[in-house]
């Protein structure tokens, strides 16, 4: 009883840790490249972002599992986008009414949420085939993982674009602003730049 | 009969759910359309608000004008009256759209009452290059609107921005984007005045 009770305890600790680090979406899994590359031109936006996708991936990821043994196998991908579509419309409509400013700034990437394949794959992957309790852990692990790649990916663009993170001045005022890095060509060297630290960090050769 | 059976047996989830998330989501947009429709014109009185500081209301017309935008097509714009306390008429405005150097630039545009002097103009939504192009929405360019004549307006690439006349200093870096907005205030700008004299709601005696 004790032994299944620990095993059970270590799945949900190593599908937690899963989310944050082994298989993170963005670094390891290279999946949401959309937003991960559109809303990381500053922390707060990035921030937004990472927590529509927490809420979208934690409900879509209870419905599923909760439908999980009705589903018909060519019905689920339907299944799966109709549950996402609707929660991410639920999302934007609260940034529309409670973060107007926010909801305008990240644009278009809200309702795109919808095709992210990090939702789609956690659906697929996950929810559809474990128990609640495993796929509101993998919801988790997978969405602060994600939340926590955006935001490290934006710091850097970030500060080195205006020398401010969440409008707080941390470079010396000798410091010029590097205006390509709020610029697309600025989220795709940080992230192959990032990318490259994570696999030397690791010692994966790809 | 049978097909019917199985039609049912294949669909009755995504029916269900269908129904369901629908339900869900009317619900939502029910309970925060009204905070929604607010943040608009919350939104659209901070912008107009700032360029007709007199004005206390906006009143819409009730009739929209119709012209001819930059890319050609009919487009319906909604003008609205800036009134006092005491109902008096301080000035108009409207919003107006065009192609800027990346994405589409939508202002605020604010006139005098009688349509002779701009109030000045503010950005709604637009894409322009950070350092560059965005600095449309700095003072020391929006400036150069405040009270400069209602007609056509020239973009000049040097000479001196504090001085108000038709003739509008470019950001250094930025024409395309300066030019834009010069097209887009001319074109609206021209063409409402021409329908609202028309329409006998701007004239000698108003």
């Amino acid at each position: 009883m004790i032994n299944k009770r620990e095993a059970k305890a270590g799945l949900y600790k190593e599908t937690l840790i899963a989310g944050l680090w082994r298989e993170n979406p963005v670094f390891r899994l290279l999946l949401g490249m959309c937003p991960t590359l559109a809303v990381t031109a500053a922390v707060k936006p990035a921030l937004t972002m990472g927590l529509s996708v927490i809420f979208v991936l934690l409900c879509s990821n209870i419905v599923v599992s909760l439908m999980r043994n009705f589903l018909k196998p060519h019905l689920r991908i339907l299944m799966f986008t109709l549950t996402i579509a609707t929660f991410v419309t639920i999302a934007d409509l609260f940034l529309k009414a409670f973060v107007p400013r926010m909801s305008e700034t990240l644009g278009p990437y809200v309702p795109l949420i919808i095709v992210n394949c990090i939702i789609i794959c956690r659906s697929e992957a996950c929810a559809s085939k474990n128990l609640l309790g495993l796929s509101i852990i993998d919801a988790v692990g997978m969405g602060v993982g994600f939340t926590i790649t955006l935001c490290a990916l934006a710091g850097v663009r970030e500060l080195l674009s205006t020398g401010k993170i969440f409008e707080v001045q941390l470079m010396p005022d000798a410091f010029v602003p590097w205006a390509a890095m709020s610029m697309p060509v600025g989220a795709f060297l940080t992230l192959g730049l990032l990318l490259g630290l994570v696999n030397a960090i690791t010692g994966r050769k790809t | 009969m049978l097909k019917l059976k199985y039609f049912i047996q294949q669909s009755w989830l995504l029916i269900v759910s269908s129904f369901c998330f629908g339900l869900l989501i009317a619900a939502t947009n029910a309970a925060l359309s009204p905070r929604i429709e607010q943040n608009k014109i919350d939104k659209l009185n901070r912008l107009a608000g700032a360029l007709l500081p007199k004005a206390e209301h906006f009143v819409p017309l009730d009739t929209k004008i119709e012209i001819a935008s930059l890319r050609g097509k009919k487009e319906k714009v909604q003008v609205y009256k800036a009134v006092t306390e005491t109902g008096e008429c301080v000035g108009w405005n409207f919003n107006a759209a065009g192609p800027g150097f990346q994405d589409k630039i939508e202002l605020v545009i604010a006139v005098d009452k009688d349509f002779l002097k701009l109030a000045g103009f503010g950005v709604l939504a637009s894409n322009e290059t950070p350092g560059f192009g965005d600095q449309i929405k700095d003072g020391y360019f929006r400036n150069q609107f405040k009270a400069a004549p209602v007609g056509e307006l020239k973009l000049a690439k040097t000479g001196d921005s504090a001085k108000i006349d038709s003739e509008i200093v470019a950001i250094t870096g930025a024409t395309v984007s300066s030019e834009a907005v010069v097209d887009i205030i001319n074109n609206s700008l021209t063409q409402i005045k021409d329908q609202m004299h028309k329409q006998g709601l701007i004239g000698d005696d108003k």
